[in-house]
């Protein structure tokens, strides 16, 4: 069993890496398509011709690109993914100091819209069964219409203005710095046994993690529903019926079990998205995660940086996509034996 | 895999149209089931009045939307106390109108969800009709693109395409395009192979038409619904594009007005002027809202087979 999925998981993984070899080269290119010139902001005023020639020639840049990029690709497989032009530090280090705020916020996020959407979409099947579909249908279609950044805004507005009981900007509170183990602020504070400084880390998630699930449930919400509607239709629903177990039962018990399947691949498909709407959430909320960072490459054309985090997101979207294959097979017994 | 199955316990249709041609076959006719559909005609009234309000802003907006009133600045609007019927949405921390700003800003949000959607839906569906009419190996590469585009979210293939390609109204249309475009592809792709199994289509090709014309006449109309749906759905995600690029700063110049642009200005001032930052999200959801209801509906109302199927 073990070995099987271990199998799956490898196979998975060596398949990716064609592909990111690929999708790095697009985003290399595509970015060589940068109208600005990035010595621009690295070289003092008082440069010449010649000083910017020599730094030119130290970061590679009048090699022709396919050269470039196999100089980066070089340097990347070693762990390197050049310095930040605006930050002057590593790219890797500054993507490992803030990966981990991301993490904790996706996770966090797409918890809480586990617990928006699994309720709401028993309750939209529950709904259709009645007939009331329009109603469920209409519901959705609102939710939907708001983006996840703009709930951010609204929470903000709600619950960190109108009536200010949490903090919306930051990690944490200005007076607590963290202990950095593991960078998770939950972990680590947690490890440490400082609880008051663990609220306020999660206070502090709270507002953006909520926005994040509110823009992501509605898209659950809606396949869960569907998965429910097929799963209705399976013989074994008739049978459990036949043999007197009471409807909740059945819809709790064995429906949503296997509603869950098409419910958790489509969870796999959309965490990237998830993971790109974090983005967004995090400069709304002044978080200081990987979306802040990014935000802050893109308006200092901040080259390295930018490649770095578009490869860190093509590495993440591939993994999760391995571990959602993993899962399935975990949780589908038809498909162990093969 | 569903769609193979829901065909055959469905009589084969006798026309090359099988949603669209209803007309003379009994039944109500396309239209009429547009109409009774209410959030075709809810989605579309809200819609079509958007659109209207950009193209008369010019004469709708009291006032200049870039005008700057120093004596008014952070008005309320009218029905607070201090507001004034000048600006009866009050005004911003520079003293611009904030309903003329909303008005105008309707103009960028319209023409960048209405060009970039029917862009990404001309690039999607052209390759999505030539990967499941010919099969094979054309159909692999362009899945094959296709799952290579998707392993990027969303935003940060956006966000990097602008990097490259620099700010503007069009840049930020051909971004929507070159992100969306496989939104429409995989999607009609599968209607695409379930439509080439049909019998009109090989009756086409042994009556001797051409492949493109056989793409083209009986292909092409059978996918349509499906590409309209997708069409309407993909001008609210343009929308939400555009105004989460002009809220990071991104998207177009300073004296255009956008609805994120005024997002973005509003949230310094999110303690003392709440109106500056709640109108433009209204005018964001009302718009995609729109555009999902009307989406929504024209499925309902257009894909005969989704009409039993709760998705």
């Amino acid at each position: 069993m073990f070995h099987v999925t271990c199998m799956i998981a490898v196979r998975r993984l060596l398949a990716a890496i064609p592909t990111l070899l690929l999708l790095a080269l697009v985003v290399f290119v595509v970015l060589r398509l940068l109208p600005v010139d990035p010595l621009a902001t690295m070289l003092p005023p008082s440069a010449t011709a010649a000083d910017a020639a020599a730094m030119r020639q130290q970061l590679g840049l009048d090699q022709p690109i396919p050269v470039q990029f196999l100089i980066w690709l070089r340097d990347a497989a070693s762990g390197s993914l050049g310095t930040s032009i605006n930050f002057r530090q590593p790219v890797t280090g500054l993507i490992v100091a803030a990966l981990p705020a991301t993490i904790e916020l996706a996770l966090l996020g797409l918890i809480l819209a586990l617990f928006i959407s699994i309720p709401g979409g028993v309750l939209a099947y529950v709904l259709h069964v009645r007939k009331r579909e329009t109603a469920a249908d209409v519901g959705v279609t609102v939710l939907q219409s708001v983006p996840a950044f703009l709930w951010g805004l609204l929470l903000i507005i709600v619950f960190g203005v109108l009536w200010p009981v949490l903090p919306f900007s930051g990690r944490i509170a200005d007076d607590i710095t963290l202990p950095g183990l593991t960078g998770f602020a939950l972990v680590d504070l947690l490890i440490k046994g400082r609880f008051d400084a663990w609220l306020s880390a999660l206070s502090h998630l709270l507002l953006p993690a909520l926005a994040l699930a509110l823009g992501f449930a509605p898209l659950v919400i809606r396949v869960l529903r569907s998965s429910l509607i097929d799963a209705a239709r399976e013989p074994y629903v008739e049978v459990a019926r036949l043999r007197g177990v009471p409807e909740s039962r059945i819809l709790w018990r064995h429906m949503l079990k296997n509603a869950a399947l098409p419910t958790i691949t489509m969870i796999g498909v959309q965490f990237g998205f998830l993971f790109g709407s974090a983005l967004l959430v995090e400069m709304i909320f002044g978080f200081p995660g990987i979306g802040n960072l990014m935000v802050q490459a893109v308006k200092g054309n901040d080259m390295p940086l930018i490649q770095g985090i578009a490869l860190l997101f093509c590495v993440l979207m591939l993994a999760i996509n391995a571990i959602v294959d993993v899962l399935y097979v975990l949780m589908n017994p038809r498909l162990r034996v093969s | 895999m569903t769609n193979v199955t829901a065909d055959m316990s469905n009589p084969p249709p006798t026309s090359a149209l099988p949603a669209i041609a209803s007309r003379g076959h009994g039944g109500p006719s396309t239209l009429q089931r547009l109409a009774q559909q209410p959030r075709v005609v809810i989605g579309g009234g809200i819609v079509l009045a958007i659109l209207l309000v950009a193209i008369f802003a010019p004469w709708l907006a009291p006032h200049d939307p870039l005008g700057q009133d120093l004596l008014h600045m952070l008005a309320p609007p009218m029905w607070m106390e201090g507001g004034s019927a000048d600006f009866p949405l009050g005004t911003d921390s520079l003293g611009r109108c904030v309903l003329s700003r909303v008005l105008f800003g309707a103009r960028v949000a319209l023409l960048v969800a209405l060009c970039s959607a029917l862009g990404a839906m001309i690039v999607g569906s052209t390759l999505a009709i030539v990967a499941g009419y010919f099969g094979g190996k054309i159909d692999r590469l362009i899945c094959y693109i296709v799952d290579l585009w998707m392993s990027f979210p969303p935003v940060v293939l956006s966000l990097i395409l602008l990097v490259g390609l620099g700010t503007g109204v069009d840049k930020v249309i051909l971004a929507v395009v070159l992100v969306d475009w496989t939104r429409f592809c995989r999607v009609v792709r599968a209607d695409v192979l379930v439509t080439r199994q049909r019998d009109y289509v090989n009756a086409a090709r042994l009556m001797g038409f051409s492949h493109l014309r056989t793409m083209l006449r009986e292909v092409l109309p059978a996918v349509l619904p499906l590409m309209i749906t997708l069409f309407s759905i993909e001008m609210g995600v343009a929308t939400i594009v555009e105004a989460t690029l002009s809220f990071i700063g991104l998207s177009v110049p300073p004296e255009m007005t956008t609805w994120g642009q005024m997002l973005a200005d509003g949230r310094g001032d999110i303690r003392t002027a709440l109106w500056c930052m709640l109108v433009p999200v209204f005018a964001i959801i009302l718009t995609v809202l729109g555009c999902n209801l009307l989406g929504d509906g024209l499925r309902v109302a257009l894909d005969p087979r989704l009409r039993s199927r709760g998705e």
